[in-house]
């Protein structure tokens, strides 16, 4: 991309070409401005391209195998470890990393620090994603994915805590669409629809907390349905819950900084000023924030210990992973924030929230997978063939966040200075390829003689 | 003549004697006893009564209080002190076939005593199969009861086994 | 606000359904079982490993054709538990008591309270006024919360299935059996009348007695009287019972009890975060220019250089 813009290649960023005349369409958007050999050039001079082609060349047909097989023919099918990778990984690993959409929500709009803004929509983004992958991997683990709409429609089990996590995660995925669609109608042209949205959002954001505490919660309360399997290390018949809620904050904050350093180092191009000029006192702010969230994290996971009493695990093999898990995730990320975010050093502080990351999911590894059945005498390694559909899952959910990054205005701001010129006057209703879009006088005449051939007029 | 009418009378009072059985009850007690409830998988199991009383002697080994030696067990002298013994003694008269139908169910929850029966096929097997564990007697199934086709189709075994059962060296997992 | 309130109503509703108790809050009800409930009691110090019973579960509830013969003792030389394809196994446990070893029979508990039932998100469980605890494989998901949740680790799951995958478990022979009184498959088969059917309250009375007639051949407990809240299936042994493979850690509160608390919390903060949240925007931004109409995004348009 960065030879196409060097040879002044125009990106779209706006609704038009140049200003006031040409207008994109769709299909210009979706190529961001490329024609189509241009885009194919530059995908395949990509990289990491090679590497996903390599993991999908390999991971895609595993996936159809599960489907047409049956699950014993990709996991382990265990009846001790009922969960394995897809679940472990995919859902517990990635809620917590995604629950950076109702914090920064949260900031923006409930305590009105309008200066997160730049990276408000990343990290709304962030959270759409993660939660959408967690279904998708869900998907791959159900027994019969196809049905998932059951505890919704057709058998209630209310008591369950999954039904609550069910039925959470759906109404949450649907908040956050609605929060992220505000960026989808800037881009498709749709002023109504963000107009809508951006009336309900502080109600969106509300039910964005509510939903975020306790399913985030609930999925450690999972785990309380099992608690001679969890190692007492990890387990806590009161707290678990709390532990996870108050891990995923972290978590989530160290996923938006890990995800704006990838954006980034390789999509630097699509950045505009507003965003790479705050980003690092943002991330500085974020950094803040995960610090705060780590220091309680550890204080109630130590509580958690003292609150059942068992110290003594701390001096078994099990005690010294818990350790590691704590020292490489929780204590080290602390020290290195404390340091780093008092001298502004930007490395370390983003290598810090990279080791928190791993950090959350590692415990929860742990948790569902690793500890789990820790008194059974065999452990469970899941199978090669999981692992692959996890890394391919994965794969398609990179390829899905920069398809989005690419093109909606997240990491940059949609021009449209010029729109809200003529927003007032009159609407003419035309319909063009399906749209219908208030006033826009001067645009619609224009799209319609570039299609015809004619001159484009000049701008009123 | 007087000599030989004695000899004759007591010839024939001897034989008398040794032809007649040993006890005046015993000519009630089975030699063999064909026990067939056994829910046809397995053949009917040809009891050899009369080596049995040769074995153990006495009738209460076996028969409980109900004959031979009466009421020894601690738990059972509190009632049955001054019982005799009882007009039935096979097994069958007291372990019922089927303890658990439902009717059987209702009979015990009547009762304050004996609510801890065996049933007939369990009383079978605790007594007899838990002497000859001690005594060195026949302990497997198929030692007192063949299995006949049904039993096999029901173990899986024999004709009805699964290939994999005769490879060797192969542990048969589930 | 109606979907929170649907949402309350049910969690109440469905927990005070599933409880057995009306109206009685979190904390107070325990379900005791259904008192006409029926249940078996399993005399371990009869038990002599022919494995008859898993003969006759398997031909009970049609299950396929194993590897090895049921008469085959090789199986016992490691230690198995219950799959898709036998909801019944027996295991023998070598102790070191000198007195030969202990089989022990393993099989859904049917518990008062299950785990499994309270677990389902579905409700595919059910446990019925006759004490079987049966499962609904029209209504599962295949979520496997169930195995996850069962401290006995009884459900398995036919992972083989590509397109109707379910669990598999001892059902009591409910089916066939029980709902018309009749005993399962595995009581009526048993040589040694190991297993005794009947109602679990008469049950725990012949166990007590058995102990008291018989203190050297017993040990002093009934597994399953209490354990995780008290189960129809229940366990006498003539050792320790941790060394014949029984999880002798288990609380006498059922699973349910551990997520309780959680899902207490849950209609507190439906409540409480609103007002919370919302007074803590009003707190914010009262002397800003925030409104939630006009985008913020806007105003920094017009700022762009």
């Amino acid at each position: 991309m960065k030879r196409h813009i060097a040879n002044g290649v125009k990106i779209v960023d706006s609704h038009y070409k140049v200003a006031g005349e040409s207008k994109w369409d769709l299909k210009d958007k979706l190529l961001l401005g490329l024609t189509p050999w241009q885009y194919i050039i530059q995908a395949v001079r990509n990289p990491f391209n090679w590497i996903l082609a390599v993991i999908f060349a390999v991971g895609l047909p595993l996936i159809a195998i599960r489907f047409i097989f049956g699950l014993a023919s990709v996991t382990n099918s265990s009846y001790d470890y009922p969960w394995g990778l897809f679940l472990c990984f995919g859902l517990f690993a990635m809620v917590p990393l995604s629950s950076s959409g109702f914090m920064l929500g949260t900031t923006v709009e409930i305590f009105g620090r309008h200066d997160f803004e730049p990276i408000e929509r990343l990290a709304l983004l962030n959270g759409l994603l993660g939660y959408l992958f967690a279904v998708v991997y869900l998907l791959v683990d159900l027994g019969q994915p196809w049905r998932l709409p059951y505890p919704m429609v057709v058998a209630y089990g209310p008591v369950a805590v999954l039904f609550l996590v069910g039925w959470h995660v759906a109404t949450y995925l649907s908040v956050q669409v609605c929060e992220v669609s505000v960026s989808f109608f800037e881009w498709i042209g749709f002023p109504v629809g963000k107009q809508g949205v951006r009336k309900i959002t502080l109600g969106l954001t509300v039910s964005g907390i509510i939903l975020s505490t306790l399913h985030q919660g609930a999925l450690g309360a999972l785990f309380n349905y099992a608690p001679g399997k969890v190692h007492p290390l990890w387990y806590s018949s009161a707290f678990l819950w709390l532990q996870f809620f108050v891990s995923s904050i972290p978590g989530g904050l160290c996923m938006v900084i890990v995800v704006s350093t990838i954006v980034l180092k390789t999509m630097a191009w699509r950045c505009d000023a507003n965003f790479l000029d705050n980003l690092d006192k943002l991330t500085i702010s974020l950094a803040k924030g995960a610090s705060m969230g780590l220091i309680t994290y550890l204080v109630i996971k130590l509580m958690g210990i003292a609150h059942d009493n068992k110290w003594e695990y701390l001096a078994t093999g099990w005690g010294a992973w818990y350790i590691f898990e704590i020292g490489m995730g929780v204590i080290l990320p602390l020290i290195l924030f404390a340091y780093s975010i008092r001298r502004k050093i930007m490395g370390l502080i983003r290598f810090s929230a990279l080791l928190t990351v791993f950090g959350v999911v590692l415990n929860r590894l742990n948790i569902a997978m690793i500890t789990f059945n820790w008194k059974l005498a065999e452990r469970e390694i899941p199978r090669w063939r999981e692992v692959i559909i996890s890394l391919t899952l994965f794969s398609i959910y990179l390829v899905v966040w920069r398809f989005i990054l690419y093109r909606l205005p997240i990491l940059y701001t949609w021009k449209t200075a010029d729109e809200r010129a003529t927003a007032k006057e009159p609407a003419r209703g035309y319909v063009t390829g399906g749209e219908t879009e208030p006033a826009m006088a001067g645009t619609y005449r224009s799209r319609i003689d570039e299609r015809s051939g004619i001159a484009a007029q000049q701008w009123p | 003549m007087y000599a030989v009418r004695n000899w004759l009378i007591g010839g024939v009072f001897m034989l008398a004697l040794i032809a007649s059985p040993a006890d005046s009850r015993a000519k009630d007690i089975p030699d063999s006893i064909d026990l067939g409830s056994l829910a046809n998988l397995y053949g009917k199991v040809k009891f050899n009564h009369a080596k049995h009383i040769m074995l153990v002697k006495d009738c209460a080994e076996c028969h409980h209080h109900t004959t031979g030696t009466l009421v020894q067990d601690a738990d059972c002298v509190r009632c049955h002190k001054n019982s005799g013994a009882t007009a039935v003694v096979a097994c069958k008269g007291c372990h019922e076939a089927q303890p658990f139908s439902a009717a059987a169910l209702r009979e015990k929850s009547k009762t304050a005593y004996h609510t801890d029966r065996l049933g007939l096929k369990g009383a079978y097997h605790q007594s007899c199969t838990g002497c000859h564990r001690r005594m060195g007697g026949p302990t497997g199934c198929q030692d007192c009861h063949a299995r006949n086709k049904r039993g096999d189709a029901f173990y899986s075994a024999g004709a009805y086994a699964q290939p994999q059962a005769h490879e060797e060296g192969k542990l048969p997992g589930n | 606000m109606k979907r929170r309130d649907f949402l309350k109503g049910c969690i109440a509703c469905g927990a005070a359904a599933t409880l057995g108790v009306s109206e009685k809050a979190w904390g107070i009800g325990s379900f005791e079982g259904y008192p006409d409930g029926m249940g078996v009691l399993v005399d371990l110090t009869r038990c002599v490993g022919c494995r008859s019973c898993e003969a006759a579960c398997n031909k009970e509830q049609q299950l396929p054709a194993p590897d090895a013969p049921f008469d085959d003792k090789r199986v016992f030389e490691e230690k198995r538990r219950p799959t898709e394809k036998a909801y019944t196994v027996v295991n023998r446990y070598d102790t070191k008591t000198g007195g030969g070893p202990v089989y022990r029979k393993i099989q859904c508990n049917h518990c008062n309270e299950p785990a499994c039932l309270s677990s389902c998100f579905v409700n595919a469980y059910t446990k019925t006024k006759e004490g079987a605890v049966i499962y609904n494989s029209k209504v599962c998901v295949g979520c496997r919360n169930c195995m996850i949740a069962c401290p006995f680790n009884v459900p398995a799951y036919s992972y083989s299935s590509a397109l109707n995958p379910v669990v598999k478990k001892c059902i009591f022979c409910y089916d066939t059996r029980l709902k018309y009184g009749k005993p399962p498959a595995c009581v009526e088969v048993c040589p040694q009348e190991v297993l005794t059917f009947g109602h679990r309250n008469d049950l725990l009375k012949i166990g007590r007695d058995r102990i008291k007639e018989k203190p050297d051949r017993y040990v002093d407990h009934i597994f399953g009287e209490k354990e995780v809240g008290g189960t129809s299936w229940l366990y006498l042994a003539g050792v320790n019972f941790d060394q014949v493979g029984f999880d002798t850690t288990m609380s006498n509160e059922p699973i349910l009890s551990n997520v309780k608390d959680f899902l207490g919390i849950v209609p507190m903060v439906l409540t409480i975060w609103p007002a919370l949240f919302t007074g803590f925007h009003l707190l914010a931004t009262k002397n800003k220019n925030h409104t939630n109409h006009e985008d913020g995004h806007s105003e920094q348009e017009d700022h762009k250089p």
